[in-house]
């Protein structure tokens, strides 16, 4: 049931309701009022105003310095987590990189792909992973603080301070990921398969920095006791650059250092060999991309 | 709202920008206001650690809210104040019925006496006008019937419904509207006079 009130009678509440005494149903009554009448919603404002000022009849307590601070510091962490959040519409790096490597169904041995800048990879995306940590940080500031007090939350608390310590460290290897594909000099070597599953890779090499990073896709799942192998083919030989098992969808991400003249490099190969790998590749490659100047 | 109270045009320059997400901006509004606001808060929940996470809460509201202020309506003092307000009375409210207390047993706060003369460090509001505020309305709270007075300390400062505030003090709910009503016009108009003067 509604409670029915004349413009008189919500006149006479509204010193009430601006000082937030009003109770549930006359609330209601007193706010379906204030729809469709000015006068009252104009003198509401009013009264809310004069009550606002009340605030300067307590005692001024300024907050303890400290903890004004940190709180100070909360309130910027978490506001700009919110508005990186809000506006990366970019892809974080590792989908550019997933559907960079993910493209290419052609069967074949491909053709290199000569080096190509891969500048402009730290967008938007890149920002809110960042403010996602500010944000954690705070959260963890947060429950600190709450800890003392409930210590229920201290399990809590555990969990996320470690959850914050491995985005920081994920965060820190893709860092690295990225400083690996983003040198002014990296080159790309694409390799393919004529299988039908089409298993395929690319190379990204720095040679300024001796990185290598590999990413390959659709790789047939490995028998047990067998690892798949990166050779760096060169005049002397191949070079063994890892070995590596791929995820259950097929995927795998390998990263070595490894120093080799820019001439130096005839391909890239993936073999599967003995788990652990060998010093010589033993079959023929499952995948391979060839590089010339 | 007179508006002596706050340099009007720099307040709500914090709030575009906050709406327009420059997080910097938040940690302007608390510099300038968390005196304020804390005192207020304080004064309801009656202890840091609460106050503090009402003020958190409160300038988180106003950063979500940056946006759907109305800058025709009152001032930014008068937004920040009665959302931090209601923050703590609510926050008071959920802490007593976790407890199951009654409002008499929660610990009495401090008389209502407009303060300021004496407190602690200054603050940005800690201006002159600001000062004139605080006497001003300390004055005309002093000059209130004590029953107004109670009126508005139990609604204000102790989150009351006026249902409570008749029961608690034995007078019929018209006579509580009416105290209500009373207390806030008086406050006005030497709200009012405070701002001819400063013109
Ligand atoms: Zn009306």
């Amino acid at each position: 049931m509604s409670l029915e009130m004349t413009h008189d009678d919500v006149r006479a509440a509204l010193a009430a309701e601006a000082l937030g005494a009003l109770d549930g149903e006359e609330a209601e009554a007193v706010r379906a009022h204030l729809a469709g009448c000015d006068e009252c919603r104009r003198e509401l404002e009013s009264l809310r105003e004069t009550a606002a000022a009340l605030a300067y009849a307590a005692p001024q307590v300024p907050m303890d310095a400290d903890r004004s601070a940190r709180l100070r510091a909360r309130l910027v962490a978490r506001a700009a987590a919110d508005r990186g959040g809000a506006s990366a519409d970019a892809p974080p790096p590792a989908n550019r990189i997933g559907a960079l490597a993910s493209g290419d169904e052609e069967s074949g041995v491909i053709p290199i792909s000569r080096a190509r800048g891969r500048r402009g990879m730290m967008g938007g995306g890149w920002l809110a992973a960042a403010a996602a940590v500010l944000l954690l940080i705070a959260v963890g500031a947060y429950a600190a603080r709450m800890k003392g007090r409930y210590e229920a939350l201290s399990d809590r608390y555990a969990s996320l301070d470690q959850e914050r310590t491995q985005l920081v460290q994920a965060i820190a290897k893709r860092d690295s990921t990225v400083a690996a594909l983003s040198g002014p000099g990296v080159q790309v070597i694409e390799l393919a398969s004529t299988q039908r599953r089409a298993p395929g890779g690319r190379m990204f090499w720095d040679p300024a920095t001796a990185r290598w990073t590999f990413f390959a896709h659709d790789l047939p799942a490995l028998r047990p006791d067998r690892d798949y192998q990166l050779w760096l083919i060169t005049p002397a030989g191949p070079v063994s650059a890892g070995t590596f098992k791929p995820t259950p969808d097929g995927l795998a991400t390998v990263q070595a250092t490894y120093a080799l003249p820019r001439d130096q490099l005839r391909a890239v190969a993936v073999t599967e060999e003995p788990e652990g790998g060998l010093p010589r590749p033993s079959g023929q490659p499952l995948i391979l991309g060839t590089y010339g100047e | 709202m007179p508006d002596t109270l706050v340099p009007a045009q720099a307040d709500r320059e914090l709030v575009r920008r906050m709406a327009a997400g420059d997080e910097a901006a938040l940690g302007e509004l608390h510099d300038r206001f968390s005196t304020l606001v804390h005192s207020v808060v304080l004064r309801i929940v009656g202890d840091p650690d609460d106050a503090e996470e009402v003020l958190e809460e409160t300038f988180w509201q106003a950063w979500r809210q940056a946006g759907r202020y109305e800058e025709g309506r009152g001032g930014i003092s008068t937004w920040l104040v009665m959302m931090a307000r209601s923050r703590a009375v609510d926050h008071v409210r959920s802490r007593r019925r976790f407890r199951e207390e009654r409002w008499e047993q929660l610990p009495e706060p401090a008389e209502m006496d407009g303060g300021g003369a004496d407190a602690g460090e200054p603050s940005p509001l800690e201006s002159a006008q600001a000062d004139e505020v605080r006497r001003v309305v300390a004055q005309a709270v002093a000059k209130l019937p004590p029953e107004q007075r109670e009126t508005v300390e139990l609604a204000y400062f102790r989150g009351m419904s006026q249902t409570e505030i008749a029961e608690a003090t034995g007078q019929p709910l018209g006579t509580v509207k009416t105290r209500a009503r009373l207390a806030l016009q008086k406050l006005r108009e030497a709200l009012a006079v405070l701002r001819e003067d400063g013109r």
